[in-house]
């Protein structure tokens, strides 16, 4: 007996909506929207929303120039979408259409949902609020700048200062005797989708470093991501090398990867191919390809993971069975023929591998076919089970700036920022598939991240809205000359100014454990709150908790102040932070399958 | 009968043990009347394995050459092979096992030779009855009455010796009503709702059969319940079909002309024996870990076990429903009205009510509406998942229960004020414990064997200060409101914790959920302090 809802669950984005009257609300149902600087209220008309939960509600409509507000007459139900989230705008139904609501508007959007407005249809009524919408939804369309650089907003901190490559690479230990920092593509030279700070094998010359660009995709090269401080043992990502049809060579390649070999000693190389082998084997045909038998001391693994098409169809068919209406009967197999669980465990499974791998002191490469998409799941995903840094909330943020932005993720491309071409083939959700691998690793560690769920769903609105410059553009060069740093503001700059919403009062930080998290198919679970979270029926499990954290944090700092006194008073009874239960052995109930302490 | 006859080996020297979590080990094996031991002989350890016989579900022995292996199959799911030197010895341990793990005779069973050291047999009893439910709700009893009719289980069998029924019927019209009702249960209350009078009755169906009969006594002890209220409500657990169907085999449901002020809605749960086949093609599904791996949703869904999770927690809204927004009385039954129609009436009861949700509510809540109210455990918890013994009243009704509290749990997790050790622990003490609180499957039986006087109650043991600190949920915020579950399959979950319980991630997950347990506790000492 799901209750009914009685508060639309609206938009997650932190909008501000000042709590008026509902007196005041029904004579101006719009007066209280606060705008974001810079946001400029373009058009407002009567409509009348067709809720696929409650059905038709008559209401205002609000377009900007950041987002679509609806509030309905009796204020209860309310819509705050940026137009970054919508991917297509359409016009339902005709003037002579028959039928209640059957003349208006479609909207599609990106984050798991669909809009639908009925106009009158009298008077072309809808005709200006389409243009506008479709105008003002697609701004780089239509030679408008996304609303990222029309807003100002001001924040505490300064988010872009978050990831600093040299000082990351020094957090890890680099440079050292077995690698180097180098600077050859400072101007994007060498690789115009790779940042400017790269670190490669000492031995390396600047010269080899172009020769082995000429022979990967792109000029791809590989490069380290992470090494490990002890075992000195590194992730390096890149793309395919060009082998093409005729099983080309390239000396200087294979060199190459036998000098990342050599800089801890490995005795053999793995070779991470993210591809299906059938995949990389077709890749051939276009020039591409994978190492052979020729990279003397390397082994090359493919880890099954299927393209950004398949990954896109799959979330498309994951949508059509939640959104609008749930499916209900045949719940679990409908799931599992979306295939979204089994692409989560195979990433999060190739993940695994990696950083096993890894912290057995074993160098490792990672490529797919570009190197951008699933490389980037792998290697991040592996740094987060490997570094605990990376699972603070700094770290997290300095670990998506790092391996997905400054490396070149295609995020103009994949979310389609400001561009009216929906059905864009290079499309494709493979961050938010992240995302989700991640979720699934708070959900089995959860004292082991020290951000909780709203960073993740926070993240993913503002991979949409365009109200930030984090996530704009498909590469560092492209984002220099945007100018993005200059003249848009990071996400960050807004989570860091407000992050006790962002804790998870139970993280307890243990800074040498790798996490192993279970990739069997038995473990993963959908993540409603996201994929489901427009639907009101469907409990939205995080919001109880959600309102304990901040007194579960409050009473934390007040344990930590408290042990900071003890400790300064000189009787300090442990410094531990709770993390260890003071007899294990104790906390569990004694049961039929017991440890016994005394024989019978 | 002398457990010695059954053992020809009581010591095995040089046992491996591989059980889940834990590598190999090498030792000694031991059995005793009640116990498997297995004490570890390594070096720099001495690590002592014991297993209650009575947990054990099944076995499979297997011999090859000089050598034997025996797996174990438990009833709380765990799996452990034991290797075993010589091939008589293992066949003889195995023997001792089949014979030892299924004791007929309850007396025999170990919660009557269970005696530790540190506690004493209880003066009382148990933590809750009708008499104490009836006194503590002083609003009842200008309608209701407690009646003793039942002093000599003559009336009712598997009820307990006093019941709450409305105040003016008398004893003589429930011993009519008796006789109208399956098995003689008539109509008692089970739960009063503060916030509007109204209660929730009990019983199971009516005996009309073909010819349709009527009882006067019956019609009026129904009336009487919904004196001054213009309707009630009546949930049936079957679909229309089968109570038509009863009527047949002498059962049936309620006439409209004859009680023309109840409303009966109908919902079909799945009982007895379907509901031990989809745990079974669970736990199948569950422990298949090497089997391809690609059709683990499908399995789950075949299995059908979170349909009937979703079934149940949508009858118990329901239930709910009627008493708390629509402001009237209900009845419930099935047929016998000892298994769904508890199952119901509990949930509704932790959905309405918060003195439920408290770990002593919760107990007692269970106490009154399982153990008291006839729910018979011992056939029902025979076996579980692995036996592959025939089955015969098996069904893990009471599992399910936990389960969609669990579910609750899930969905509420400030709300109910114990943890998922408690239904963990409660889903292992139902089939094999050192309790006598699950044994039997009537008041009368626990009665006659003198249970009360030589067995210790779990429930009590549960509330000791040690295990309260283990059991209770340190996130607890009671609330006054019902919680209503969402019940569509995306809301509910496959119990991990339980039925992936001995795979090290749900044992990880545990330990997780020990320390935020162990630190919401020390931040909190610290803030009173």
């Amino acid at each position: 007996m799901a209750s009914p809802v009685s508060v639309y669950n609206s938009n997650a984005l932190d909008t501000h909506i000042s709590s008026t009257s509902r007196e005041s609300l029904k004579m101006e149902l719009l007066a209280d929207v606060s705008l974001l600087p810079g946001e400029e209220r373009i058009i407002d008309k009567e409509t009348m929303y067709i809720c696929p939960f409650n059905g038709a509600v008559k209401g205002k409509v609000l377009i900007t120039n950041y987002r679509l507000y609806f509030k309905s007459s009796d204020a209860d139900v309310m819509l705050d979408v940026p137009l970054g989230a919508i991917s297509r705008v359409e016009k339902m139904g005709g003037a002579s259409s028959r039928g209640e609501n059957s003349y208006g508007l479609d909207i599609t959007c990106k984050d798991m949902r669909n809009l639908r407005f009925a106009l009158k249809q009298e008077g072309h009524s809808r005709r200006d609020i389409f243009e506008l919408l479709f105008k003002f939804a697609f701004p780089l369309s239509h030679g408008l700048p996304l609303f990222a650089y029309v807003t100002q907003e001001k924040y505490a901190e300064n988010g872009w200062a978050i990831y600093k490559p040299v000082e990351e690479f020094r957090r890890q230990g680099l440079p050292n005797n077995k690698w180097r920092i180098t600077f050859i593509n400072k101007n994007y030279e060498l690789c115009d989708t790779y940042p400017t700070v790269l670190a490669v094998p000492f031995k390396s010359k600047e010269e080899d470093l172009r020769r082995v660009a000429a022979f990967r995709s792109r000029g791809r090269i590989p490069v380290l991501s992470w090494i490990h401080r002890e075992n000195q043992a590194v992730i390096c990502r890149c793309s395919q090398p060009l082998v093409g049809m005729s099983g080309k060579r390239n000396k200087d390649d294979e060199r190459y990867l036998d000098m990342i070999r050599e800089a801890n000693d490995t005795t053999k190389l793995t070779i991470y191919d993210a591809r299906p082998s059938v995949n990389a084997v077709a890749n051939k045909a276009t020039g591409g390809g994978y190492e052979g038998d020729e990279y003397q001391n390397a082994e090359l693994v493919f880890l099954d993971i299927q393209n950004i098409h398949v990954m896109r169809e799959s979330l498309k068919k994951l949508k059509d069975i939640v959104y609008p209406n749930v499916e209900e009967s045949h719940w679990l197999s409908s799931l599992e023929s979306t295939h979204w669980l089994e692409h989560v465990k195979l990433v999060l499974s190739g993940a695994i591998q990696v950083a096993d791998k890894v912290s057995s002191g074993n160098s490792v490469v990672i490529h797919c076919s570009d190197g951008w998409d699933r490389t980037a799941q792998l290697s991040s995903l592996a740094m987060l089970m490997l570094d605990s840094h990376y699972r603070t909330l700094r770290g997290f943020q300095v670990l998506i700036e790092k391996e997905w932005i400054s490396f070149g993720h295609k995020f103009a491309s994949r979310i389609g920022h400001g561009d009216k071409n929906h059905a864009d083939q290079d499309r494709s959700p493979i961050f938010v598939q992240f995302i989700d691998c991640v979720w699934q690793m708070t959900k089995q560690f959860p004292t082991a991240f020290e951000f909780n769920e709203r960073l993740l769903l926070t993240i993913l609105d503002h991979l949409y809205s365009c109200c930030f410059g984090t996530f704009l553009y498909n590469c560092e060069s492209m984002r220099d000359q945007q100018e993005v740093r200059l003249k848009t503001v990071s996400l960050w700059s807004l989570v860091n100014s407000k992050m006790d919403m962002y804790l998870n009062p139970f993280y307890t930080p243990e800074s040498g454990r790798v996490l192993y998290p279970v990739a069997s198919m038995r473990h993963l679970e959908l993540w409603v709150t996201y994929y489901i979270r427009w639907n009101p029926r469907i409990r939205q499990q995080q919001s109880p908790v959600e309102q304990r954290y901040k007194e579960l944090l409050a009473l934390r700092d007040e344990y930590l102040k408290k042990l900071e006194a003890l400790e300064l008073s000189g009787s300090s009874p442990s410094s531990r932070l709770a993390n260890t239960p003071n007899n294990p052995a104790s906390s569990t109930p004694p049961q039929q399958y017991t440890q016994l302490q005394t024989p019978l | 009968m002398e457990f010695s006859e059954h053992i020809k080996t009581v010591n095995v020297e040089d046992v491996v043990l591989r059980q889940p979590l834990h590598p190999p080990s090498r030792g000694t094996l031991c059995i005793t009347g009640h116990h498997l031991l297995f004490s570890d002989r390594e070096e720099g350890s001495c690590r002592q394995v014991l297993l209650l016989l009575r947990n054990i579900d099944a076995i499979e022995k297997r011999i090859s050459g000089s050598s034997g292996t025996i797996t174990i199959k438990c009833k709380d799911l765990l799996v452990l092979q034991l290797d075993i030197p010589g091939m008589e010895q293992c066949l003889n341990i195995a023997r001792s096992i089949e014979t030892l793990s299924c004791l007929d005779s309850v007396t025999e069973m170990y919660p009557f030779f269970y005696r530790p050291s540190d506690v004493h047999l209880p003066d009382q009893w148990g933590l809750s009855s009708p008499e104490k439910h009836y006194s503590q709700m002083r609003e009842l009893h200008d309608r209701w009455r407690l009646s003793t009719v039942n002093r000599d289980y003559l009336v009712c069998p598997s009820y307990p010796p006093a019941v709450i029924v409305p105040k003016n019927i008398d004893d003589d019209m429930l011993e009519k009503v008796a006789k109208f009702r399956q098995g003689g249960r008539f109509p008692v209350l089970c739960y009063y709702h503060r916030k509007n009078g109204t209660v929730i009755m009990r019983s199971s169906q009516p005996l009309t059969g073909a010819n349709r009969k009527r009882c006067r006594e019956d019609e009026q002890l129904l009336q009487a319940a919904i004196e001054g209220s213009d309707k009630g409500y009546i949930i049936d657990t079957r679909s229309s079909q089968q109570a038509l169907q009863a009527r047949m085999t002498g059962g049936g449901f309620e006439s409209k002309t004859c009680y023309s002020s109840w409303k009966r809605l109908n919902r079909q749960m799945e009982r007895g024996k379907a509901l031990q086949e989809s745990l079974i093609k669970l736990v199948e599904a569950c422990g298949d870990e090497y089997q391809n791996m690609d059709r683990w949703l499908s399995k789950l869904e075949n299995s059908k076990w979170l349909s009937h999770v979703q079934t149940a927690l949508s009858t118990a809204g329901l239930l709910a429903e009627c008493v708390e927004r629509d402001g009237h009385s209900v009845l419930v039954y099935g047929s016998e009205g000892r298994d769904s129609t508890l199952l119901i009436s509990t949930l509704a009861q932790l959905i309405m009510d918060p003195n439920c949700r408290t770990l002593e509510g919760f107990l007692a809540l269970l106490e009154r509406e399982w153990v008291q109210a006839g729910h018979p455990f011992q056939q029902r918890c025979a076996h579980s998942a692995y036996s592959h013994a025939r089955l015969q009243q098996e069904s893990p009704v009471f599992l399910l229960l936990l389960d969609c509290v669990w579910q609750l749990w899930r969905q509420f997790p400030l709300a109910l004020g114990f943890s998922e050790a408690l239904l963990l622990r409660l889903a292992t003490e139902a089939y094999a414990s050192n309790y006598g609180t699950f044994l039997c499957n009537s008041h009368q039986e626990r009665c006659v064997l003198g249970l009360k006087e030589n067995t210790h109650c779990l429930f009590q043991a549960l509330l000791r200060p040690k295990e309260r600190d283990c059991y209770s949920n340190p996130l607890y915020e009671p609330t006054e409101l019902a919680i209503w579950p969402s019940v569509h399959p995306q809301s509910l979950q496959l119990w991990r914790g339980f039925f992936l319980r001995w795979t090290p991630q749900a044992r990880h997950l545990e330990e997780a959920q020990e320390e935020i347990r162990n630190m919401v506790i020390e931040w909190g000492n610290l803030a009173l302090s």
